[in-house]
C-alpha cells in the first residue's frame, strides 16, 4: 500500500488492534456488519428480482465492495453529503436508506425514494445527506466540489464525500474538480472505489498511474491507496481525510482496491475477466473478513452474527414485500417533478 | 425446500428467452456456481450458474419454446429432500408459490411498445378530427388556399374551386372569399341546412367538402330570411345587425363562439335577404324576429346585436316569446334621443362605391380596418337599389330628423338574465353617452379609439366578452 | 410589469444585469457569482465591474479556466442551500458543460422525484457582430431550449436584462439566460430598486393589423427596425418579443398570429431545428391554423459557422432588409 503524505493514527500503547476496534464502539462496529449484510441482500435481492422480471432496464451491483461504502460513511452524520456513482446502493444504505424505499424505486412504484422516476441509477435519501447516485460517470465529482463550497460558504462543519470509480478518475471532470477542491481548500473527501475496470477495460489499460491516490499529488492534496475490501483500513484514512476537512485544511483523495463479483450491469457477459481472478477475490469477501475480525477480537460470537443475518433477511423480506405491495405511480403525472410547482 | 430455478433475465429488453443446452443432466447432482444451462438470446448465448448445491429436477418445456422470464425450469434438491420422479418434476411449480404470487413490475407490453410506455392522454395528439384534414382533397384538385381563406369558405358554404385567388401564385386568401360571399348574397352564400339536428364531426366534414348549392330559406320559417350560419347543439346564438347591415355582416364574428354552438343569422326586413319585408315602424321590426325565431323552433337563445339590431334584441328579450338566456348589445339604439342622421340617410340612399366608402368610413374609429373586398362588396349588394329604396323608406319611420322613434331603457331595467352593453368611446354614429345612466345590473365596457363597430374594430375582445355570457 | 414606471433613468444593458446582481447579493446573502475573470477583471465584457470590490472575492469568485468543473459547482452549491450565478465567458464555452447543464442541473430534481430542487442561474453571452468568429459568437439558445427542466430566457432590453436576472435568481428551477453581446451597451430605461419581469412571457413591443413578426433577443430591434420602414409603405406590424424560449409564451403568440393572420419568425441562431421552428410548428398545431391567411416564413441564421469578415459575418444572420423583404413577400398581392 502506498501512502503519500497522509497522517496515519498512531495505535494507542499496548494496543495492536486495527483502527475500527480502536476508534469505535463495539455497537458502532456491529451496525457497520449488520449494513454490510443489508447491502449485501438488498443486492441479490435486487439481482433476484430482476431476473424474475420484477425490475426494468438495468442495475451495477456493487456486491464485493461493501467495505468501502460502509468503512466511509462510519464517521459520518445526516447532515454531512455524499455523492454517488451508478454503482451507488451501498452508498446509499450505508448513508442510512430504508431497503423498502429502495427496493419500491426499482419496482418503479410511487413509493421509491425517486417515485419511480430515477430508479437503480438515481437512488437516494437526500434526507440523509445522499446527493443522488449519478450514470454519468464523473457527473457526481464537481456537485460535490459545488456541495463543499457550499458547507464552506454556509460556515457548517459539515464535509463532503464524493464517491467515484476507477474509470471516472480519466474524466476530465476529476481534473477540473480536484484542482479547484484544492485551490479554495473545500471539505470534501474523494474516495475512489477502483475496482480494476471501466466498464471491461482495466486500470493497466486505462490508467497511466498505477495507483489513482498518486494523482494527488498533482492537486497539492494527500492521497493514500488502502485495501478497500478492510473496512477497517477504509474507516481509518477517511477518518483522517475527514478530520483535515473539517478543520478547514482542504480536500483528499482516497483509494479503495477492491473488486466487483458481478459483472459491470446486468447486460455483461464476462468476457474480459477470468474465473481464477474472480474467485480470488471472492475469497477475499470483505464481509467474511469482519466476521472474522469482529470475532477474533470478542465483540460477535458466531450465535450473534447469526442473530443479525436473521434480523437483516426479515428486513429484505419486509422491504421486498413492501415494494410490491406499493403503488404504481399514474402516468398521467409522468411529466411531473420537472420543474418546482 | 428445493430451491428454484428460474429462466432469468439476462438482458435490459429480453422478455422471454430460450434454453439452447442443458449442461447438467436430469436427475445429476449440481454444485453452487456451476455452469447449468445456456439461454439463447437474440444477441449471445449466456450460462447460467446453478443457485445452490444439491439435484437437479428439470421443468420439462416444450423443445425450442420461448419460456416467459422468471418461468421456473427446474428444481435443485438439497440434501435431506425427497427428490421427485422425473415424470412429476412440474409439480415443483405447486411448491413455489412466490414465482406466481408475484405480479410482473412492467407488463410485458409497456416494453414491447413505445406508445405503451408513453403516459396516456397529456401527451398523446389529440385525437379529433379535424376538418382541415378532409380539406386535404380540395388541395389536390388544385385549389391553392390559405387556411383562414378555407375556414371562411367553409363556414359560408363556398366552394374553393369556383374562386379566383389574388395572392402569390393564385392563392385565395381571406378578401377573396370575403368577397365572393357577399356577392352572392348572404342567403346564398351560406348554405348550411336549416335543420338543427346535431351533425356528427365526419359527416359535418364532409358536408363542407360539398360545393355550395344556392339553399333557399325553410319555406315555414317565418317572415324572415334566417340562416343558420353554424350547426351545434345547445342553446343558439342569434345575431341580429345593424341599420344598413346584413346578416354576412357577422361573419368576422363567427370565430370567436366556441365550436358546437348552434349560431343563427337574421335579416332584418329591409335587409339582406328580407329586403321584401316591410315594417310600418319599430315594433314590426320586433314582431317579425319573434315571429321568425319561433318559426324556426327557437325557443331560447343568447342574442348578440348590433345598433339597431340591439333595441330590437332588448324588446325581443323583454317579451315573452323568446327565452333570453343573455343579451350582449353593441353599440346598441334605442337608449338615447339622437342618432347621426346625415350617415342614416346618405347611406340608405347610397349604391355606389364612392359614397358607400365615404359613408362606412363613419362607422370605424380607423378607416383602415375596413378592407378594399368588404366595401367593395358592400357597393355590389346594394348596386341594383332595391336595398337603398327599402333602408331610406325604413329609415323615415324609425329615425325623423335625426332622432331614434324608440327607446328600450325600460326594457334593459327590467331584464333579469345577464346583460352586457359594448361601447366605443368614438362611436360618430350613436354617441357613447348614450351608454351612461342605465340599470346598475347592465355591464357596460368601454372601448377607448373604437367607432361604431366593435365587433370589427375589437373583435378578440368582443367574443371574449360575448363567451363569458355563453359559460 | 409596466414599463411605465420608469423614471427616465437610463442604464446600458450591461449595467443593468451588475446591478440586478447587487440587489440580489445585497437583498439574499445566500446569492453568489463565479466564472472566468469575474474578480478584479470585471467580466469579459465588463458586466461584473467592480462588484469584487463590493462583495468581496469569497462571493464574486473567479474559477479556473474550467466551464465543466465550474458549471458542476455551481449545481452543487445550488443543491445545498446557495443561489450560484454561473457566468460564462461566452455562451459558446458551454458546450464544454453541457454534461452538468444537461443531464445534472436540468434532471435532479426530476430523477430525484422532486426531493430537490436546483434554483441556479447562468448567464450566456451570445451572438455575432464583434468579429470574434466561429468559436466566439454563437447562438444555442435553441440547445437549452430543448431540454426539459430548464428555463431560458433571451432578454432584449435593459430593462428585461435587469427584469428577467433578478426573476431567474428568485426562480426555484435553472434559468439560464442568453444575453447578446452586441445589446451590453445599447442603453433603455431601468427602474431603480428591485423589480422582476415574469418568466415566460412575450411581449407586443408593436401592435399592428397586418403581419406578426416573433423576433427574439437582438432581433427584436431589427424587427422595429424593419416595422418603422414598413410604416411608410402602409404596412403595421406587430412585433412580438419572444423574451422566454422555454417556456414559450404560446397565448400572445397565437392571439396575436390569429389578429394578423400572418407570421415571421425572426431568430439568430441556425434557422433549421432553431427556435422559430418550434414557434412555427406550435402555431401551425394551434387553433390560429384557421388565421393564417399565408404560409408562415422564419428568418435566422445561414447554414454556416460565423465568419470572421465583417461584410460575410452580417450575411450569414437576418438583417432589417431580409426582415422587410420577408414581410414583403408575405403581404404582397398579385392585382
Amino acid at each position: 500500500m502506498s501512502s503519500t503524505a497522509a497522517e496515519t493514527i498512531a495505535p494507542l500503547s499496548g494496543d495492536n488492534r486495527p483502527f475500527a476496534f480502536r476508534q469505535f464502539s463495539p455497537e458502532t462496529l456491529k451496525t457497520a456488519l449488520r449494513q454490510m449484510y443489508l447491502i449485501r441482500r438488498f443486492e441479490e435481492g435486487a439481482e433476484e428480482s430482476y431476473m424474475r422480471g420484477l425490475i426494468h432496464g438495468t442495475m451495477h451491483l456493487s456486491i464485493g465492495q461493501e467495505a468501502s461504502a460502509v468503512g466511509s460513511c462510519l464517521a459520518l452524520s445526516d447532515t454531512d453529503q455524499i455523492t454517488s456513482t451508478h454503482r451507488g446502493h451501498g452508498h446509499c444504505i450505508a448513508k442510512g436508506a430504508e431497503v423498502g424505499r429502495m427496493f419500491a424505486e426499482f419496482f418503479g412504484k410511487e413509493t421509491g425514494y425517486c417515485r419511480g422516476r430515477g430508479g437503480s441509477m438515481h437512488i437516494a435519501d437526500v434526507t440523509k445527506g445522499n446527493l443522488g447516485a449519478n450514470g454519468i460517470v464523473g457527473g457526481g465529482l464537481p456537485i460535490a466540489v459545488g456541495a463543499a463550497l457550499s458547507m464552506k460558504m454556509q460556515k457548517r462543519k459539515d464535509v463532503v464525500v464524493c464517491f467515484f470509480g476507477d474509470g471516472a478518475n480519466n474524466e476530465g471532470a476529476f481534473h477540473e474538480s480536484l484542482n479547484m477542491a484544492a485551490i479554495w481548500k473545500l471539505p470534501v473527501i474523494f474516495v475512489c472505489e477502483n475496482n480494476k475496470y471501466g466498464m471491461s477495460v482495466s486500470t493497466e489499460r486505462s490508467t497511466a498511474v498505477a495507483n489513482i491516490a498518486e494523482r494527488a499529488v498533482a492537486y497539492a492534496m494527500p492521497g493514500v491507496t488502502v485495501d478497500g475490501n478492510s473496512i477497517s483500513a477504509v474507516a481509518e484514512a477517511v477518518h483522517v481525510a475527514t478530520k483535515r476537512a473539517r478543520a478547514g485544511e482542504g480536500p483528499s483523495l482516497v483509494e479503495c482496491k477492491t473488486y466487483r463479483h458481478r459483472g459491470h450491469s446486468k447486460s455483461d457477459r464476462n468476457r474480459y475477466r477470468t474465473k481464477e481472478e474472480i474467485a480470488e477475490w471472492v475469497a477475499k469477501d470483505p464481509i467474511g473478513r469482519f466476521e472474522t475480525e469482529l470475532k477474533d477480537y470478542g465483540i460477535l460470537d458466531e450465535a450473534g452474527i447469526a442473530a443479525i443475518r436473521d434480523s437483516v433477511e426479515t428486513e429484505i423480506a419486509n422491504g421486498i414485500e413492501f415494494a410490491k405491495a406499493s403503488p404504481m405511480p399514474d402516468p398521467s403525472e409522468a411529466t411531473r417533478y420537472v420543474y418546482s410547482d | 425446500m428445493p430451491t428454484e430455478v428460474i429462466l432469468p433475465k439476462v438482458d435490459m429488453d429480453m422478455a422471454t428467452g430460450r434454453i439452447s443446452r442443458w449442461l447438467v443432466a436430469d436427475g445429476d447432482t449440481v454444485a453452487k456456481g456451476a455452469p447449468l444451462f445456456e439461454i439463447e438470446t437474440d444477441k449471445a448465448a449466456m450460462e447460467v450458474d446453478a443457485p445452490a448445491d444439491g439435484t437437479l429436477r428439470r421443468v420439462k418445456t416444450d423443445a425450442d419454446a420461448d419460456i416467459p422470464v422468471g418461468q421456473a425450469v427446474g428444481w435443485i434438491y438439497g440434501d435431506g429432500e425427497a427428490v421427485p420422479d422425473a415424470g412429476s418434476a412440474g409439480a415443483g411449480s405447486d411448491e413455489a408459490p412466490q414465482a406466481e404470487a408475484v405480479e410482473p413490475a412492467h407488463p410485458a407490453k409497456a416494453e414491447a411498445s413505445p406508445d405503451a410506455a408513453a403516459p396516456s392522454g397529456r401527451l398523446a395528439p389529440a385525437a379529433e378530427e379535424r376538418p382541415q384534414k378532409a380539406l386535404n382533397g380540395a388541395v389536390g384538385h388544385g385549389v391553392r388556399a390559405t387556411p383562414l381563406a378555407r375556414r371562411l369558405a367553409r363556414e359560408a358554404g363556398l366552394d374553393l374551386a369556383a374562386l379566383t385567388g389574388s395572392g402569390p401564385k393564385g392563392r385565395i386568401q381571406r378578401e377573396d372569399v370575403e368577397a365572393a360571399a357577399t356577392a352572392k348574397g348572404a342567403g346564398a352564400a351560406l348554405t348550411q341546412s336549416a335543420d338543427r339536428q346535431p351533425v356528427p364531426p365526419a359527416s359535418k366534414a364532409r358536408a363542407s367538402l360539398m360545393p355550395a348549392e344556392p339553399a333557399a330559406p325553410a319555406p315555414d320559417a317565418g317572415p324572415l330570411h334566417a340562416v343558420w350560419m353554424r350547426e351545434g347543439t345547445g342553446v343558439p346564438v342569434v345575431l341580429l345587425h345593424g341599420f344598413g347591415a346584413e346578416l354576412g355582416s357577422w361573419r368576422p364574428l363567427l370565430a370567436e363562439i366556441p365550436e358546437g354552438v348552434p349560431v343563427l343569422g337574421v335579416d332584418l326586413p329591409g335587409h339582406g335577404g328580407s329586403v321584401d319585408v316591410a315594417a310600418a315602424g319599430f315594433a314590426d321590426l320586433v314582431a317579425a324576429v319573434e315571429a321568425s325565431l319561433t318559426a324556426l323552433g327557437v325557443t331560447s337563445a343568447h342574442l348578440v346585436a348590433h345598433s339597431l339590431g340591439g333595441a330590437v334584441a332588448a324588446a325581443v328579450a323583454a317579451g315573452t316569446a323568446i327565452e333570453t338566456r343573455s343579451l350582449l348589445l353593441i353599440a346598441s339604439a334605442g337608449l338615447g334621443p339622437d342618432v347621426h342622421a346625415g350617415f342614416i340617410k346618405g347611406f340608405a340612399a347610397a349604391t355606389e362605391e364612392a359614397p358607400i366608402r365615404a359613408w362606412m368610413g363613419e362607422l370605424v374609429f380607423d378607416p383602415r380596418v375596413l378592407s378594399d373586398a368588404f366595401v367593395r362588396s358592400v357597393t355590389r349588394s346594394r348596386a341594383d337599389g332595391r336595398l337603398a329604396a327599402a333602408q331610406s323608406r325604413l329609415a323615415e319611420r324609425l329615425f325623423v330628423g335625426g332622432a331614434q322613434s324608440f327607446s328600450v331603457r325600460g326594457e334593459l331595467a327590467g331584464l333579469g338574465c345577464p346583460v352586457k352593453l359594448i361601447v366605443g368611446e368614438a362611436d360618430r354614429i350613436i354617441a357613447s353617452r348614450h351608454a351612461f345612466g342605465l340599470a346598475p345590473h347592465v355591464a357596460l365596457h368601454l372601448f377607448a379609439a373604437t367607432g361604431h363597430m366593435p365587433q370589427l374594430e375589437r373583435r378578440l375582445e368582443v367574443g371574449r366578452l360575448l363567451r363569458e355570457l355563453l359559460r | 410589469m409596466s414599463e411605465a414606471k420608469t423614471a427616465g433613468r437610463e442604464l446600458s444593458y450591461a449595467q443593468a444585469i451588475q446591478e440586478a446582481i447587487a440587489i440580489a447579493m445585497e437583498r439574499d446573502e445566500r446569492v453568489f457569482l463565479m466564472g472566468e475573470d469575474v474578480g478584479v477583471y470585471g467580466g469579459a465584457f465588463q458586466v461584473t465591474g467592480d462588484l469584487v470590490h463590493r462583495f468581496g472575492d469569497d462571493r464574486i469568485i473567479d474559477t479556473p479556466i474550467a466551464e465543466l468543473g465550474g458549471a458542476g459547482v455551481a449545481v452543487g452549491a445550488a443543491l445545498t442551500g446557495m443561489r450560484p450565478i454561473y457566468e460564462f465567458q461566452f455562451s459558446d464555452f458551454a458546450t464544454l458543460a453541457m454534461e452538468q447543464i444537461v443531464n445534472q442541473a436540468a434532471k435532479l430534481r426530476f430523477m430525484l422525484g422532486g426531493a430537490v430542487s436546483v434554483p441556479l442561474v447562468m448567464r450566456f453571452p451570445a451572438g455575432s457582430g464583434t468579429g470574434a468568429a466561429a468559436q466566439h459568437s454563437q447562438s444555442l439558445e435553441a440547445w437549452l431550449g430543448h431540454v426539459p427542466g430548464l428555463k431560458v430566457l433571451q432578454p432584449a432590453t435593459p430593462y428585461d436584462a435587469k427584469g428577467m436576472l433578478l426573476a431567474a435568481i428568485e426562480d426555484p428551477d435553472p434559468v439560464m439566460i442568453y444575453e447578446h453581446k452586441i445589446l451590453y451597451k445599447m442603453k433603455g430605461e431601468v427602474p431603480e430598486g428591485h423589480y422582476t419581469v415574469p418568466i415566460g412571457k412575450a411581449l407586443v413591443r408593436r401592435e399592428g393589423p397586418d403581419a406578426t413578426v416573433v423576433a427574439s433577443s437582438i432581433m427584436v430591434h431589427k424587427a422595429l427596425d424593419a416595422a418603422e420602414k414598413l410604416a411608410e409603405e402602409g404596412i403595421d406590424l406587430e412585433v412580438v418579443d419572444l423574451r422566454s424560449v422555454r417556456p414559450m409564451d404560446r397565448e400572445t403568440i397565437i392571439r396575436s398570429v390569429m389578429k394578423t393572420g400572418r407570421l415571421v419568425c425572426v431568430y439568430e441562431g441556425v434557422k433549421t431545428l432553431g427556435v422559430g421552428a418550434e414557434i412555427s410548428a406550435m402555431v401551425a398545431e394551434s387553433e390560429a391554423f384557421d388565421y393564417l391567411d399565408a404560409p408562415i416564413l422564419r428568418l435566422g441564421g445561414a447554414e454556416a459557422p460565423i465568419p470572421y469578415n465583417p461584410e460575410l459575418e452580417k450575411a450569414v444572420v437576418p438583417q432589417v432588409p431580409d426582415i422587410i423583404a420577408a414581410v414583403r413577400q408575405l403581404v404582397r398581392k398579385e392585382r
